[in-house]
Protein backbone atom coordinates (compact mmCIF):
# COMPACT_ATOMS: atom_id res chain seq x y z
CA UNK A 1 0.00 0.00 0.00
CA UNK A 2 1.28 3.41 -0.91
CA UNK A 3 -0.04 5.18 2.16
CA UNK A 4 0.51 3.11 5.24
CA UNK A 5 -1.29 5.53 7.53
CA UNK A 6 -5.02 6.04 7.60
CA UNK A 7 -4.58 9.74 8.27
CA UNK A 8 -2.58 10.12 5.13
CA UNK A 9 -5.22 8.37 3.04
CA UNK A 10 -7.91 10.59 4.50
CA UNK A 11 -5.84 13.67 3.80
CA UNK A 12 -5.21 12.49 0.27
CA UNK A 13 -8.88 11.90 -0.47
CA UNK A 14 -9.95 15.19 1.06
CA UNK A 15 -7.27 17.50 -0.25
CA UNK A 16 -6.95 16.49 -3.87
CA UNK A 17 -10.65 16.25 -4.80
CA UNK A 18 -11.20 19.58 -3.05
CA UNK A 19 -8.27 21.17 -4.83
CA UNK A 20 -9.52 19.74 -8.10
CA UNK A 21 -12.93 21.37 -7.70
CA UNK A 22 -11.76 24.62 -6.20
CA UNK A 23 -11.38 26.63 -9.44
CA UNK A 24 -15.00 25.83 -10.30
CA UNK A 25 -16.11 27.80 -7.25
CA UNK A 26 -13.59 30.51 -7.81
CA UNK A 27 -14.12 30.87 -11.54
CA UNK A 28 -14.37 34.66 -11.37
CA UNK A 29 -11.79 35.15 -8.68
CA UNK A 30 -8.44 34.84 -10.44
CA UNK A 31 -6.70 36.45 -7.50
CA UNK A 32 -7.64 33.56 -5.28
CA UNK A 33 -6.77 30.96 -7.86
CA UNK A 34 -3.33 32.54 -8.21
CA UNK A 35 -2.90 32.71 -4.46
CA UNK A 36 -3.67 29.00 -4.11
CA UNK A 37 -1.35 28.24 -6.99
CA UNK A 38 1.56 29.99 -5.32
CA UNK A 39 0.87 28.15 -2.07
CA UNK A 40 0.90 24.83 -3.89
CA UNK A 41 4.19 25.71 -5.55
CA UNK A 42 5.73 26.52 -2.22
CA UNK A 43 4.24 23.36 -0.71
CA UNK A 44 6.11 21.40 -3.35
CA UNK A 45 9.30 23.14 -2.29
CA UNK A 46 8.59 22.49 1.39
CA UNK A 47 7.90 18.84 0.58
CA UNK A 48 11.33 18.40 -0.98
CA UNK A 49 12.87 20.03 2.09
CA UNK A 50 10.77 17.88 4.39
CA UNK A 51 12.16 14.78 2.74
CA UNK A 52 15.72 15.96 3.38
CA UNK A 53 15.22 17.20 6.91
CA UNK A 54 12.52 14.91 8.24
CA UNK A 55 13.23 11.75 6.35
CA UNK A 56 16.98 11.79 5.81
CA UNK A 57 17.90 13.80 8.90
CA UNK A 58 19.93 16.21 6.78
CA UNK A 59 19.21 19.63 8.23
CA UNK A 60 19.89 22.30 5.65
CA UNK A 61 19.39 26.03 5.70
CA UNK A 62 20.42 26.37 2.09
CA UNK A 63 17.59 24.69 0.26
CA UNK A 64 16.37 28.03 -1.14
CA UNK A 65 19.52 28.11 -3.24
CA UNK A 66 17.94 25.49 -5.46
CA UNK A 67 14.59 27.26 -5.43
CA UNK A 68 16.30 30.36 -6.81
CA UNK A 69 18.46 28.33 -9.13
CA UNK A 70 15.33 26.89 -10.75
CA UNK A 71 14.28 30.40 -11.69
CA UNK A 72 17.66 31.76 -12.77
CA UNK A 73 18.44 28.62 -14.74
CA UNK A 74 15.35 29.13 -16.85
CA UNK A 75 16.39 32.69 -17.60
CA UNK A 76 19.90 31.55 -18.42
CA UNK A 77 19.13 28.67 -20.77
CA UNK A 78 15.88 29.73 -22.43
CA UNK A 79 15.94 32.17 -25.38
CA UNK A 80 14.53 35.53 -24.37
CA UNK A 81 11.81 36.07 -26.96
CA UNK A 82 10.83 32.60 -27.96
CA UNK A 83 8.42 30.16 -26.33
CA UNK A 84 10.22 26.97 -25.38
CA UNK A 85 8.67 23.67 -24.46
CA UNK A 86 7.71 23.46 -20.80
CA UNK A 87 8.39 19.74 -20.39
CA UNK A 88 11.76 19.85 -22.13
CA UNK A 89 12.88 22.74 -19.94
CA UNK A 90 11.56 21.02 -16.84
CA UNK A 91 13.88 18.19 -17.71
CA UNK A 92 16.83 20.52 -18.38
CA UNK A 93 16.39 22.49 -15.20
CA UNK A 94 16.00 19.43 -13.01
CA UNK A 95 19.07 17.83 -14.56
CA UNK A 96 21.27 20.90 -14.20
CA UNK A 97 20.08 21.46 -10.63
CA UNK A 98 20.81 17.81 -9.91
CA UNK A 99 24.33 18.19 -11.29
CA UNK A 100 24.91 21.27 -9.13
CA UNK A 101 23.50 19.41 -6.12
CA UNK A 102 25.84 16.52 -6.81
CA UNK A 103 28.86 18.80 -6.51
CA UNK A 104 27.61 20.83 -3.56
CA UNK A 105 26.26 17.74 -1.82
CA UNK A 106 29.62 16.09 -2.22
CA UNK A 107 31.16 18.84 -0.09
CA UNK A 108 28.28 19.55 2.26
CA UNK A 109 27.48 15.95 3.18
CA UNK A 110 30.96 15.35 4.56
CA UNK A 111 29.78 17.28 7.57
CA UNK A 112 26.77 16.74 9.77
CA UNK A 113 24.59 18.41 12.36
CA UNK A 114 25.37 22.03 13.15
CA UNK A 115 28.28 22.11 10.72
CA UNK A 116 26.07 21.02 7.89
CA UNK A 117 23.58 23.75 8.74
CA UNK A 118 26.39 26.29 8.61
CA UNK A 119 27.90 25.09 5.37
CA UNK A 120 24.59 24.85 3.54
CA UNK A 121 23.81 28.35 4.74
CA UNK A 122 27.20 29.56 3.56
CA UNK A 123 26.66 28.13 0.08
CA UNK A 124 23.20 29.65 -0.15
CA UNK A 125 24.47 33.05 0.96
CA UNK A 126 27.22 32.87 -1.61
CA UNK A 127 24.63 32.21 -4.30
CA UNK A 128 22.44 34.99 -2.91
CA UNK A 129 25.20 37.59 -3.06
CA UNK A 130 26.39 36.35 -6.41
CA UNK A 131 23.00 36.93 -8.00
CA UNK A 132 22.10 40.09 -6.13
CA UNK A 133 25.47 41.74 -6.84
CA UNK A 134 25.83 40.89 -10.51
CA UNK A 135 24.51 43.26 -13.12
CA UNK A 136 24.03 40.56 -15.75
CA UNK A 137 21.50 38.88 -13.48
CA UNK A 138 19.65 42.07 -12.73
CA UNK A 139 21.06 42.62 -9.26
CA UNK A 140 18.58 42.96 -6.45
CA UNK A 141 15.76 43.69 -8.89
CA UNK A 142 16.07 40.35 -10.59
CA UNK A 143 15.00 39.64 -14.11
CA UNK A 144 11.81 39.42 -16.14
CA UNK A 145 10.66 36.44 -18.12
CA UNK A 146 8.94 37.81 -21.21
CA UNK A 147 7.67 34.69 -22.87
CA UNK A 148 6.16 31.74 -21.06
CA UNK A 149 6.79 28.23 -22.36
CA UNK A 150 4.18 26.28 -24.28
CA UNK A 151 3.20 22.86 -23.01
CA UNK A 152 2.60 20.66 -26.01
CA UNK A 153 3.39 16.98 -26.00
CA UNK A 154 3.50 15.51 -29.51
CA UNK A 155 1.55 18.48 -30.75
CA UNK A 156 -1.15 18.21 -28.09
CA UNK A 157 -1.36 21.05 -25.65
CA UNK A 158 -3.36 20.79 -22.43
CA UNK A 159 -2.19 23.78 -20.49
CA UNK A 160 -2.00 27.43 -21.42
CA UNK A 161 0.42 28.86 -18.88
CA UNK A 162 -0.98 32.37 -19.27
CA UNK A 163 -4.34 31.15 -18.07
CA UNK A 164 -4.34 31.18 -14.24
CA UNK A 165 -6.72 28.24 -14.01
CA UNK A 166 -4.63 26.15 -16.36
CA UNK A 167 -1.52 27.03 -14.43
CA UNK A 168 -3.33 26.14 -11.22
CA UNK A 169 -4.00 22.64 -12.54
CA UNK A 170 -0.44 22.24 -13.74
CA UNK A 171 0.81 23.06 -10.24
CA UNK A 172 -1.74 20.80 -8.61
CA UNK A 173 -0.62 17.97 -10.89
CA UNK A 174 3.00 18.69 -9.98
CA UNK A 175 2.23 18.62 -6.27
CA UNK A 176 0.27 15.41 -6.68
CA UNK A 177 3.08 13.76 -8.61
CA UNK A 178 5.68 14.87 -6.11
CA UNK A 179 3.70 13.45 -3.22
CA UNK A 180 3.22 10.12 -5.01
CA UNK A 181 6.87 10.08 -6.03
CA UNK A 182 8.09 10.57 -2.46
CA UNK A 183 5.63 7.97 -1.22
CA UNK A 184 6.98 5.42 -3.69
CA UNK A 185 10.54 6.39 -2.80
CA UNK A 186 9.95 5.98 0.92
CA UNK A 187 8.23 2.65 0.44
CA UNK A 188 11.07 1.32 -1.71
CA UNK A 189 14.18 -0.60 -0.80
CA UNK A 190 16.06 2.65 -1.15
CA UNK A 191 13.67 4.22 1.33
CA UNK A 192 14.35 1.41 3.78
CA UNK A 193 18.03 2.33 3.82
CA UNK A 194 17.20 6.04 4.08
CA UNK A 195 15.05 5.33 7.13
CA UNK A 196 17.76 3.13 8.60
CA UNK A 197 20.41 5.82 8.11
CA UNK A 198 18.17 8.41 9.72
CA UNK A 199 17.53 6.27 12.76
CA UNK A 200 21.01 4.87 13.30
CA UNK A 201 23.75 5.83 10.83
CA UNK A 202 26.50 4.04 12.73
CA UNK A 203 24.69 0.73 12.67
CA UNK A 204 23.86 1.13 9.02
CA UNK A 205 27.54 1.59 8.21
CA UNK A 206 28.37 -1.45 10.32
CA UNK A 207 25.91 -3.45 8.23
CA UNK A 208 27.91 -2.50 5.14
CA UNK A 209 26.06 0.44 3.62
CA UNK A 210 27.95 3.38 2.22
CA UNK A 211 25.67 5.93 3.82
CA UNK A 212 27.31 8.86 2.04
CA UNK A 213 26.04 7.66 -1.33
CA UNK A 214 22.47 7.31 -0.07
CA UNK A 215 22.56 10.77 1.44
CA UNK A 216 24.02 12.23 -1.72
CA UNK A 217 21.30 10.64 -3.84
CA UNK A 218 18.61 11.99 -1.54
CA UNK A 219 20.19 15.42 -1.62
CA UNK A 220 20.27 15.41 -5.41
CA UNK A 221 16.65 14.30 -5.73
CA UNK A 222 15.36 16.86 -3.23
CA UNK A 223 17.41 19.65 -4.78
CA UNK A 224 16.16 18.92 -8.29
CA UNK A 225 12.58 19.06 -7.05
CA UNK A 226 13.32 22.24 -5.12
CA UNK A 227 14.59 23.77 -8.35
CA UNK A 228 11.44 22.62 -10.14
CA UNK A 229 9.36 24.52 -7.58
CA UNK A 230 11.44 27.64 -8.18
CA UNK A 231 10.94 27.22 -11.91
CA UNK A 232 7.17 27.08 -11.42
CA UNK A 233 7.33 30.20 -9.23
CA UNK A 234 9.20 32.05 -11.94
CA UNK A 235 6.68 31.01 -14.54
CA UNK A 236 3.80 32.13 -12.37
CA UNK A 237 5.05 35.61 -11.66
CA UNK A 238 7.20 36.10 -14.73
CA UNK A 239 10.31 37.11 -12.87
CA UNK A 240 13.27 35.85 -10.89
CA UNK A 241 14.60 37.67 -7.93
CA UNK A 242 17.45 37.10 -5.43
CA UNK A 243 14.97 36.98 -2.54
CA UNK A 244 14.07 33.50 -3.79
CA UNK A 245 17.56 32.47 -2.68
CA UNK A 246 17.51 34.28 0.63
CA UNK A 247 18.04 32.26 3.77
CA UNK A 248 14.66 33.48 5.02
CA UNK A 249 13.06 31.46 2.23
CA UNK A 250 14.83 28.34 3.55
CA UNK A 251 13.90 29.33 7.08
CA UNK A 252 10.20 29.76 6.48
CA UNK A 253 10.11 26.53 4.48
CA UNK A 254 11.69 24.80 7.46
CA UNK A 255 9.07 26.28 9.77
CA UNK A 256 6.29 25.05 7.48
CA UNK A 257 7.81 21.60 7.40
CA UNK A 258 8.04 21.47 11.19
CA UNK A 259 4.53 22.86 11.54
CA UNK A 260 3.16 20.25 9.14
CA UNK A 261 4.96 17.35 10.76
CA UNK A 262 8.55 16.62 9.85
CA UNK A 263 9.18 13.59 7.73
CA UNK A 264 5.52 12.96 7.00
CA UNK A 265 5.79 14.42 3.45
CA UNK A 266 2.05 15.15 3.18
CA UNK A 267 2.48 17.33 6.26
CA UNK A 268 4.39 19.74 4.04
CA UNK A 269 1.12 20.56 2.27
CA UNK A 270 -0.68 21.03 5.59
CA UNK A 271 2.09 23.15 7.05
CA UNK A 272 2.36 25.40 4.01
CA UNK A 273 -1.38 25.96 3.73
CA UNK A 274 -1.81 26.69 7.43
CA UNK A 275 1.18 29.02 7.49
CA UNK A 276 0.24 30.89 4.35
CA UNK A 277 -3.42 30.96 5.35
CA UNK A 278 -2.57 32.53 8.68
CA UNK A 279 -0.20 34.91 7.00
CA UNK A 280 -2.95 36.02 4.63
CA UNK A 281 -5.56 36.50 7.32
CA UNK A 282 -3.30 38.29 9.82
CA UNK A 283 -1.85 40.51 7.15
CA UNK A 284 -5.31 41.86 6.48
CA UNK A 285 -6.20 42.30 10.14
CA UNK A 286 -3.20 44.13 11.45
CA UNK A 287 0.01 45.67 10.30
CA UNK A 288 1.79 43.98 13.20
CA UNK A 289 0.99 40.63 11.64
CA UNK A 290 4.57 39.37 12.03
CA UNK A 291 4.33 39.58 15.79
CA UNK A 292 1.08 37.60 15.94
CA UNK A 293 2.31 35.17 13.34
CA UNK A 294 5.40 34.44 15.42
CA UNK A 295 3.37 33.92 18.57
CA UNK A 296 0.91 31.65 16.77
CA UNK A 297 3.67 29.55 15.21
CA UNK A 298 5.33 29.06 18.60
CA UNK A 299 1.98 28.10 20.13
CA UNK A 300 1.17 25.64 17.36
CA UNK A 301 4.56 23.97 17.38
CA UNK A 302 4.20 23.50 21.13
CA UNK A 303 0.63 22.23 20.98
CA UNK A 304 1.01 19.96 17.98
CA UNK A 305 3.69 17.49 18.92
CA UNK A 306 5.14 16.14 15.69
CA UNK A 307 3.30 18.83 13.76
CA UNK A 308 -0.21 18.94 12.44
CA UNK A 309 0.18 15.61 10.70
CA UNK A 310 1.46 14.01 13.90
CA UNK A 311 -1.46 15.34 15.92
CA UNK A 312 -3.97 14.19 13.34
CA UNK A 313 -2.41 10.75 13.36
CA UNK A 314 -2.70 10.61 17.11
CA UNK A 315 -6.44 11.21 16.81
CA UNK A 316 -7.16 9.05 13.80
CA UNK A 317 -4.84 6.06 13.98
CA UNK A 318 -6.02 2.96 15.73
CA UNK A 319 -3.93 2.37 18.78
CA UNK A 320 -2.17 -0.94 18.82
CA UNK B 1 53.88 -17.70 22.93
CA UNK B 2 52.51 -21.17 23.17
CA UNK B 3 49.88 -21.12 20.50
CA UNK B 4 49.38 -24.66 19.28
CA UNK B 5 47.01 -25.03 16.38
CA UNK B 6 46.76 -27.84 13.87
CA UNK B 7 47.96 -26.79 10.45
CA UNK B 8 44.85 -27.49 8.42
CA UNK B 9 43.04 -24.52 9.92
CA UNK B 10 42.65 -21.53 7.67
CA UNK B 11 43.61 -18.13 9.03
CA UNK B 12 40.64 -15.87 8.45
CA UNK B 13 41.67 -12.73 10.23
CA UNK B 14 45.03 -11.67 11.52
CA UNK B 15 46.41 -8.67 13.35
CA UNK B 16 50.07 -7.68 13.18
CA UNK B 17 51.46 -5.32 15.78
CA UNK B 18 48.10 -3.62 16.11
CA UNK B 19 48.05 -0.46 18.24
CA UNK B 20 45.40 2.03 19.18
CA UNK B 21 46.31 5.06 21.25
CA UNK B 22 43.93 7.63 22.60
CA UNK B 23 46.28 10.49 23.21
CA UNK B 24 48.71 9.04 25.71
CA UNK B 25 46.48 6.12 26.62
CA UNK B 26 47.53 2.87 25.00
CA UNK B 27 44.13 1.23 24.67
CA UNK B 28 45.75 -1.46 22.56
CA UNK B 29 49.45 -2.04 22.29
CA UNK B 30 51.20 -4.26 19.78
CA UNK B 31 48.62 -7.00 19.44
CA UNK B 32 49.40 -9.84 17.03
CA UNK B 33 46.76 -12.52 16.85
CA UNK B 34 45.39 -15.04 14.41
CA UNK B 35 41.73 -15.96 14.14
CA UNK B 36 40.88 -19.19 12.40
CA UNK B 37 37.98 -20.16 10.23
CA UNK B 38 35.38 -22.38 11.90
CA UNK B 39 36.88 -21.73 15.32
CA UNK B 40 35.71 -19.71 18.25
CA UNK B 41 38.31 -17.40 19.71
CA UNK B 42 37.46 -16.09 23.16
CA UNK B 43 38.88 -12.85 24.45
CA UNK B 44 38.79 -12.04 28.13
CA UNK B 45 40.33 -9.45 30.37
CA UNK B 46 39.43 -6.99 33.09
CA UNK B 47 37.49 -3.80 32.36
CA UNK B 48 39.35 -1.40 30.14
CA UNK B 49 41.65 -4.12 28.84
CA UNK B 50 41.00 -3.04 25.26
CA UNK B 51 38.72 -5.87 24.18
CA UNK B 52 36.07 -3.63 22.62
CA UNK B 53 38.80 -1.50 21.08
CA UNK B 54 40.21 -4.60 19.41
CA UNK B 55 36.81 -5.50 17.96
CA UNK B 56 36.27 -1.91 16.86
CA UNK B 57 39.51 -2.09 14.91
CA UNK B 58 38.70 -5.49 13.44
CA UNK B 59 35.35 -4.26 12.11
CA UNK B 60 36.70 -0.99 10.75
CA UNK B 61 34.93 1.22 13.23
CA UNK B 62 38.25 2.74 14.34
CA UNK B 63 41.43 3.10 12.36
CA UNK B 64 44.53 1.63 14.01
CA UNK B 65 47.28 3.97 15.19
CA UNK B 66 49.77 1.46 13.90
CA UNK B 67 49.90 -2.13 12.73
CA UNK B 68 47.83 -3.99 10.21
CA UNK B 69 44.80 -6.22 9.89
CA UNK B 70 44.78 -9.03 7.36
CA UNK B 71 41.60 -10.64 6.11
CA UNK B 72 42.26 -13.70 4.00
CA UNK B 73 45.86 -12.50 3.71
CA UNK B 74 44.91 -9.08 2.40
CA UNK B 75 45.67 -5.93 4.37
CA UNK B 76 42.38 -4.21 5.09
CA UNK B 77 43.13 -1.62 7.74
CA UNK B 78 42.91 1.20 5.20
CA UNK B 79 39.57 0.31 3.59
CA UNK B 80 36.36 2.21 4.33
CA UNK B 81 34.36 1.21 7.42
CA UNK B 82 31.39 -0.06 5.41
CA UNK B 83 33.68 -2.24 3.29
CA UNK B 84 34.49 -4.45 6.28
CA UNK B 85 30.90 -5.70 6.46
CA UNK B 86 30.91 -6.26 2.72
CA UNK B 87 33.90 -8.54 3.08
CA UNK B 88 31.85 -10.64 5.46
CA UNK B 89 33.05 -9.22 8.76
CA UNK B 90 29.96 -8.77 10.89
CA UNK B 91 29.86 -7.38 14.36
CA UNK B 92 27.54 -7.02 17.30
CA UNK B 93 27.95 -4.22 19.79
CA UNK B 94 28.48 -4.19 23.52
CA UNK B 95 26.09 -1.29 23.80
CA UNK B 96 22.85 -2.31 22.10
CA UNK B 97 22.88 -0.81 18.64
CA UNK B 98 19.65 -1.45 16.75
CA UNK B 99 16.85 0.48 15.02
CA UNK B 100 14.54 0.99 18.01
CA UNK B 101 11.67 2.47 15.99
CA UNK B 102 11.42 -0.42 13.52
CA UNK B 103 10.00 -3.90 14.04
CA UNK B 104 12.36 -6.76 14.79
CA UNK B 105 11.76 -8.09 11.31
CA UNK B 106 12.55 -4.74 9.71
CA UNK B 107 15.76 -4.53 11.76
CA UNK B 108 16.89 -7.77 10.18
CA UNK B 109 15.57 -6.84 6.74
CA UNK B 110 17.94 -3.88 6.60
CA UNK B 111 20.75 -6.34 7.25
CA UNK B 112 19.57 -8.92 4.69
CA UNK B 113 18.97 -6.34 2.00
CA UNK B 114 22.57 -5.18 2.08
CA UNK B 115 23.62 -8.60 0.89
CA UNK B 116 20.70 -9.22 -1.45
CA UNK B 117 21.14 -5.88 -3.20
CA UNK B 118 18.60 -3.62 -4.81
CA UNK B 119 19.17 -0.89 -2.27
CA UNK B 120 19.27 1.72 -5.00
CA UNK B 121 15.94 0.67 -6.40
CA UNK B 122 13.64 3.58 -5.70
CA UNK B 123 10.55 1.98 -7.21
CA UNK B 124 10.36 -1.55 -5.89
CA UNK B 125 8.39 -1.83 -2.68
CA UNK B 126 10.19 -3.00 0.41
CA UNK B 127 7.05 -4.74 1.63
CA UNK B 128 6.78 -7.33 -1.11
CA UNK B 129 10.07 -9.11 -0.68
CA UNK B 130 9.22 -12.71 0.19
CA UNK B 131 12.75 -14.11 0.08
CA UNK B 132 14.21 -11.21 1.96
CA UNK B 133 11.56 -11.50 4.68
CA UNK B 134 12.15 -15.22 4.97
CA UNK B 135 15.89 -14.88 5.49
CA UNK B 136 15.25 -12.15 8.05
CA UNK B 137 12.68 -14.29 9.90
CA UNK B 138 15.09 -17.18 9.87
CA UNK B 139 17.71 -15.07 11.61
CA UNK B 140 15.12 -14.10 14.23
CA UNK B 141 14.14 -17.74 14.74
CA UNK B 142 17.77 -18.69 15.25
CA UNK B 143 18.20 -16.35 18.20
CA UNK B 144 14.78 -17.24 19.62
CA UNK B 145 12.92 -14.11 18.62
CA UNK B 146 10.56 -15.72 16.13
CA UNK B 147 7.51 -14.78 18.15
CA UNK B 148 8.54 -11.13 18.33
CA UNK B 149 9.07 -10.49 14.65
CA UNK B 150 6.35 -7.86 14.27
CA UNK B 151 6.98 -6.09 17.56
CA UNK B 152 8.72 -2.72 17.49
CA UNK B 153 12.27 -3.15 18.77
CA UNK B 154 11.96 -0.48 21.45
CA UNK B 155 9.09 -2.47 22.99
CA UNK B 156 11.01 -5.70 23.62
CA UNK B 157 13.05 -6.38 26.75
CA UNK B 158 16.72 -5.48 27.07
CA UNK B 159 17.72 -9.12 26.85
CA UNK B 160 15.66 -9.55 23.71
CA UNK B 161 17.31 -6.52 22.18
CA UNK B 162 20.64 -8.22 22.77
CA UNK B 163 19.27 -11.25 20.92
CA UNK B 164 18.11 -9.00 18.10
CA UNK B 165 21.58 -7.52 17.93
CA UNK B 166 22.94 -11.00 17.16
CA UNK B 167 20.15 -11.76 14.70
CA UNK B 168 21.08 -8.66 12.72
CA UNK B 169 24.67 -9.78 12.42
CA UNK B 170 23.61 -13.26 11.31
CA UNK B 171 21.23 -11.74 8.78
CA UNK B 172 24.13 -10.25 6.84
CA UNK B 173 25.48 -13.81 6.39
CA UNK B 174 29.01 -12.96 7.42
CA UNK B 175 32.01 -15.27 7.54
CA UNK B 176 33.48 -13.59 10.59
CA UNK B 177 31.41 -12.84 13.67
CA UNK B 178 32.78 -10.29 16.09
CA UNK B 179 30.63 -10.51 19.19
CA UNK B 180 31.11 -7.98 21.97
CA UNK B 181 29.64 -9.35 25.20
CA UNK B 182 26.55 -10.77 23.50
CA UNK B 183 25.24 -12.23 26.74
CA UNK B 184 25.65 -9.13 28.91
CA UNK B 185 22.30 -8.18 30.40
CA UNK B 186 20.50 -11.34 29.34
CA UNK B 187 18.58 -13.55 31.70
CA UNK B 188 19.83 -17.05 32.42
CA UNK B 189 17.49 -18.73 29.95
CA UNK B 190 18.33 -16.34 27.16
CA UNK B 191 22.06 -16.74 27.82
CA UNK B 192 21.65 -20.48 27.65
CA UNK B 193 19.93 -20.11 24.31
CA UNK B 194 22.74 -17.95 22.93
CA UNK B 195 25.36 -20.37 24.25
CA UNK B 196 23.58 -23.22 22.47
CA UNK B 197 23.40 -21.08 19.34
CA UNK B 198 27.11 -20.30 19.49
CA UNK B 199 27.85 -23.98 19.85
CA UNK B 200 26.18 -24.62 16.52
CA UNK B 201 27.69 -21.54 14.89
CA UNK B 202 31.29 -22.11 15.96
CA UNK B 203 31.84 -24.75 13.30
CA UNK B 204 30.37 -22.55 10.57
CA UNK B 205 32.00 -19.18 11.17
CA UNK B 206 35.16 -17.60 12.42
CA UNK B 207 33.94 -16.20 15.72
CA UNK B 208 35.68 -13.71 18.00
CA UNK B 209 33.84 -13.63 21.30
CA UNK B 210 34.43 -11.04 24.00
CA UNK B 211 32.61 -12.11 27.12
CA UNK B 212 32.75 -11.60 30.86
CA UNK B 213 30.87 -14.80 31.67
CA UNK B 214 33.89 -17.08 32.26
CA UNK B 215 31.95 -20.33 32.33
CA UNK B 216 30.52 -19.57 28.91
CA UNK B 217 33.89 -18.57 27.47
CA UNK B 218 35.61 -21.67 28.84
CA UNK B 219 32.86 -23.85 27.47
CA UNK B 220 32.81 -22.34 24.00
CA UNK B 221 36.34 -21.29 23.13
CA UNK B 222 38.72 -23.24 20.94
CA UNK B 223 41.34 -20.63 21.65
CA UNK B 224 41.46 -18.09 24.38
CA UNK B 225 43.30 -14.79 24.64
CA UNK B 226 43.75 -12.85 27.84
CA UNK B 227 44.35 -9.12 27.64
CA UNK B 228 45.28 -6.68 30.36
CA UNK B 229 45.62 -2.91 29.99
CA UNK B 230 45.88 -3.02 26.24
CA UNK B 231 48.58 -5.68 26.36
CA UNK B 232 48.42 -9.22 25.16
CA UNK B 233 48.95 -11.52 28.14
CA UNK B 234 48.56 -14.98 26.71
CA UNK B 235 46.83 -17.03 24.06
CA UNK B 236 46.22 -20.73 24.11
CA UNK B 237 43.73 -23.48 24.67
CA UNK B 238 41.27 -23.07 27.50
CA UNK B 239 43.21 -25.45 29.74
CA UNK B 240 46.53 -23.73 29.08
CA UNK B 241 45.12 -20.36 29.88
CA UNK B 242 43.23 -21.49 32.94
CA UNK B 243 46.37 -22.90 34.52
CA UNK B 244 48.51 -19.90 33.69
CA UNK B 245 49.53 -18.22 36.96
CA UNK B 246 49.86 -14.84 35.27
CA UNK B 247 46.20 -14.93 34.37
CA UNK B 248 45.19 -15.54 37.94
CA UNK B 249 47.33 -12.63 39.01
CA UNK B 250 45.86 -10.35 36.41
CA UNK B 251 42.41 -11.14 37.58
CA UNK B 252 43.37 -10.46 41.15
CA UNK B 253 43.81 -6.87 40.11
CA UNK B 254 47.60 -6.68 39.89
CA UNK B 255 47.52 -6.32 36.16
CA UNK B 256 50.15 -3.60 36.10
CA UNK B 257 52.83 -5.43 38.03
CA UNK B 258 52.53 -8.68 36.14
CA UNK B 259 55.17 -7.85 33.61
N1 LIG C 1 36.67 6.58 21.95
C1 LIG C 1 37.55 6.55 22.97
N2 LIG C 1 38.23 7.65 23.34
C2 LIG C 1 39.13 7.63 24.35
N3 LIG C 1 39.40 6.54 25.06
C3 LIG C 1 38.76 5.39 24.75
C4 LIG C 1 37.80 5.33 23.69
N4 LIG C 1 37.33 4.06 23.61
C5 LIG C 1 37.94 3.39 24.56
N5 LIG C 1 38.80 4.16 25.26
C6 LIG C 1 39.66 3.72 26.36
O1 LIG C 1 40.41 2.61 25.94
C7 LIG C 1 40.54 1.66 26.99
C8 LIG C 1 40.06 0.31 26.53
O2 LIG C 1 38.64 0.36 26.38
P1 LIG C 1 37.77 -0.86 25.86
O3 LIG C 1 36.38 -0.37 25.71
O4 LIG C 1 38.40 -1.44 24.67
O5 LIG C 1 37.86 -1.87 27.08
P2 LIG C 1 37.12 -3.24 27.27
O6 LIG C 1 38.16 -4.27 27.43
O7 LIG C 1 36.12 -3.48 26.20
O8 LIG C 1 36.41 -3.01 28.65
P3 LIG C 1 34.95 -3.49 29.15
O9 LIG C 1 35.14 -4.85 29.70
O10 LIG C 1 34.62 -2.50 30.20
O11 LIG C 1 34.02 -3.44 27.99
C9 LIG C 1 39.76 2.20 28.17
O12 LIG C 1 40.67 2.79 29.07
C10 LIG C 1 38.86 3.24 27.55
O13 LIG C 1 38.62 4.28 28.47
MG1 LIG D 1 34.11 -3.60 26.06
Amino acid sequence: MLFNKRTERIFFWVFFPLALLMPLFLAENTFFVSKLTSIMIFALFVMSLDYLVGRCGLITLGHAMFYGLGGYLFWMIAPEYEAVNFWVYTFYICMIAAAVALIIGFLVLRTSGIYMIMITLAFAQMAFYFFSDSIEFGGTDGLFIYVKPETSIFGLSFFDLDNPTHFYYLCLLSLFNTLIFFRILIRSRFGRVVDAIHENPGRTTALGYNIFVFRLMSYVIASALGAYAGYLFTLQYGFVNPSMLAWTTSGSALVMSILGGMGSIYGAILGTFVYEGLHYVLEHLTEHWMLFMGALIIAMVMVFKNGIAGSMEKLLEKRT
Amino acid sequence: MNTQVSLDLKVMLETQGLCKYWGGLKALDDISLQFFDKQLHGIVGPNGAGKSTLLNLLCGHYKPTRGSILHKEEAIEAIKPYAFARRGIGRSFQKTNIYPGATCLENCCVAVQRRMGGSFNILRSRYTQKVLDEIASEALEKVGLGARRDVVASQISYGEQRQLEIAMVLATSPEVLLLDEPMAGMGHEESQLIIELLKTLRREYCIVLVEHDMDAVFELSDQLTVMVDGQHLTTGSVDQVRDDPRVKEAYLGQGDEVF
